[in-house]
């Protein structure tokens, strides 16, 4: 086969991408600088003049803030341990670390609810143990969504971090004490370094996800509103698909700037990587 | 061999997410039966029929099957929220034929002239029905097929009054325990409109409602959008009570039998479900004997003693205990109040914006 005729295999996956992704992303946030004809900032500005709007925006880049930061926290002792083990059990912790994501949202909030609630597990258990005397409020507050989104992604960040740690050759690790560095050390300057090439793509995966979620904000989530429960309602129950397209737009240069804030500090976390 | 194992895990991962991703909005679906009927019968007429998707069993079978019979028709079922069926309607991607939506969400449609007048000639039923739902958004508009009301349930060993109006929403015997419909929920604007009988306002007062619910907005656990939300925080004492329509008692109920439900002294609010013949039909005539059937003191009967919707006919005849946990009298009925829709769809908009703005902090 010729060389450029490899190219022609492109087309189909090009086609695809370009009709049903870029054209609809570009007509989205190119009717955002349009009304009544006229190129406008109008509903940029407006929103971010509005202490409403930003007080919700400010809410969810709080909740993915937190949730990519616990995620990390959770996952990179649990990616550290599946990467040490033997193949066959490697695959079966990582079976068992995804297994959230194979459960509906739905049904993992409506979990949440029965164990968060006033009458749930940790209040009745709290309660019973004498430690506080009025359940904790932690159902339908940010707290409640943080838990449920941490739930809902931890496994991305868990997946990512075993494809790199699983890469990383023992025998620096064994080079790195030899020369008289502790253990610590070790993991601080040699596995920390190589690690965050699978750090950054979780942390991106994770924030990402946790910005735009809409069903465990909606279920977990009290008066609140987050981003995406706010798009829901103006697209689908006021009709209004122009402040619609304008969050739409938010949420897509967030999403932008976060992956090259994250693609910078990767750079100097790791120059090499 | 790891490595594929990997990649194949991740591959489950991602699918996983994106249909994650889907969860939220993925509910509808088609009822569609295969068109092929076969025999000598001329090919039967397609009828779509967009509606909420409870009770489906009880339609198919009670409401849809026989007029298919009758009338030599395939009904195809199109089924979501207020909301989403009307917006499919307004972008004209679907073939919808007859429509249930509630008179909120119905007089948004009639407002963008997506609604064909209807010829009452064809629904002779209408006559059997109670007034108060023989014309709610005008004559030339589809009936109410059903009226309900929205009252106030509550859990009696939580709340230590005895609730019996709209202000008792505001005793300190709800605080922190208490839900709301949200205001683009068909009770909305209901909610608002017994804010200014609380303030002790004799007509509506715009001011008077939004600052007195404002009081509320720290007692509020959530709002719910749908019933079940709050239905699920009834049943987990994340709540005591609050507004909620009387079709949904009975669920109450089985979570908490001591429930009660309350019609308070100021009147409780009609919730009128309006059936109607969406713009550009070609089965016009079909789609108003439809409606008629729906009408129908056979149809109305059986859904009553299914409880599945309150009926409206005059000639539906229901025992106590038949009667229960539905809105059932022409005494009840006609005593309830009654938004004006037109007036609440002009504000829909602004009263949104207050409501987020003031009450759901």
């Amino acid at each position: 086969m010729k060389k450029s005729a490899v190219y022609w295999l492109l087309l189909p996956g090009f086609v695809f991408l370009a009709a049903f992704m870029v054209i609809p992303i570009v007509l989205t946030i190119g009717s955002t600088f349009v009304q009544e004809n006229a190129f406008t900032l109008d509903g940029y500005l407006h929103f971010f003049k509005d202490p409403y709007f930003l007080k919700i925006l400010l809410t969810t880049l709080q909740v993915s803030v937190v949730t990519t930061l616990v995620c990390v926290v959770l996952g990179f002792p649990t990616a550290y341990y599946i990467s040490r083990k033997a193949p066959r059990r490697k695959g079966i912790l990582l079976a068992l670390a995804i297994f959230p994501l194979l459960t509906s949202p739905v049904v993992r909030s409506f979990s949440w609810m029965i164990i968060l609630g006033r009458k749930g597990l940790i209040n009745n258990a709290l309660v019973g143990l004498g430690l506080i005397d009025q359940p904790l409020d932690i159902l339908y507050t940010p707290a409640a969504m943080m838990i449920g989104l941490t739930h809902l992604f931890l496994p991305l960040m868990i997946i990512s971090l075993v494809g790199v740690l699983e890469n990383i050759d023992q025998d620096l690790l064994k080079a790195a004490q030899s020369l008289g560095a502790s253990r610590f050390t070790a993991f601080r300057r040699v596995v920390f370094p190589l690690a965050v090439p699978g750090l950054v793509i979780g942390a991106v995966l994770v924030f990402v996800g946790s910005l735009t979620a809409y069903t465990t904000p909606a279920l977990l989530g009290g008066k609140q509103r987050v981003i995406a429960t706010f798009l829901y309602q103006n697209a689908m129950t006021l009709n209004d698909w122009y402040l619609a397209s304008v969050i739409a737009a938010i949420m897509i240069a967030i999403t932008f700037i976060v992956v090259g804030v994250m693609n910078r500090m990767a750079k100097t976390l790791n120059p090499k990587g | 061999m790891m490595k594929k194992w990997l990649s194949g895990v991740t591959a489950v991962v991602m699918t996983s997410v994106l249909l994650a991703g889907c969860g939220g909005a993925g509910n509808t679906s088609d009822n569609e039966t295969a068109g092929d009927t076969g025999g000598s019968a001329a090919a039967p007429t397609k009828l779509v029929v967009s509606t909420w998707g409870f009770s489906e069993d009880f339609f198919n079978e009670e409401v849809f099957g026989p007029f298919e019979k009758e009338h030599n028709v395939d009904i195809v079922v199109e089924v979501g929220n207020n909301a989403e069926r009307l917006n499919k309607v307004r972008q004209g991607t679907s073939e919808v034929d007859v429509i249930y939506l509630s008179d909120y969400y119905a007089q948004q449609a009639i407002d963008e002239g997506l609604f064909e007048f209807i010829d009452r000639a064809n629904i002779p039923n209408v006559n059997d029905i109670y007034e108060i739902a023989q014309a709610p958004l005008g004559e030339n508009y589809g009936p109410a097929y059903t009226v309900g009301q929205l009252g106030i349930a509550y859990n009696p060993n939580l709340v230590s009054i005895e609730v019996s109006s709209w202000s008792d929403l505001w005793d300190p015997a709800f605080a922190n325990n208490l839900t709301m419909p949200n205001i683009t929920a068909t009770a909305g604007p209901m909610v608002v409109d017994a804010a200014s009988y609380a303030a002790g306002k004799d007509s509506f007062d715009e001011e008077a409602a939004f600052a007195k619910l404002q009081e509320l907005s720290g007692n509020i656990v959530k709002f719910y959008s749908q019933t079940s939300e709050f239905v699920n925080m009834f049943a987990q004492e994340e709540i005591a009570g609050g507004p909620i329509m009387e079709m949904y008692f009975k669920d109450l109920q089985v979570a908490v039998p001591d429930a009660k439900f309350v019609t308070p002294s100021e009147g409780g609010y009609a919730v009128m479900n309006t059936i109607n013949v969406v713009k550009g039909t070609k089965n016009k005539e079909l789609a108003e004997k439809f409606i008629n059937w729906q009408l129908s003191q056979e149809v109305q009967t059986a859904s009553a003693k299914a409880k599945v919707d309150s009926p409206v006919n005059t000639k539906v005849e229901l025992t106590a205990e038949e009667a229960e946990g539905i809105t059932y009298g022409a005494e009840l009925v006609e005593s309830l109040n009654k938004l004006d829709m037109e007036f609440v769809n002009r504000k829909a908009k602004e009263w949104t914006d207050r409501w987020n703005r003031e009450i759901a902090r």
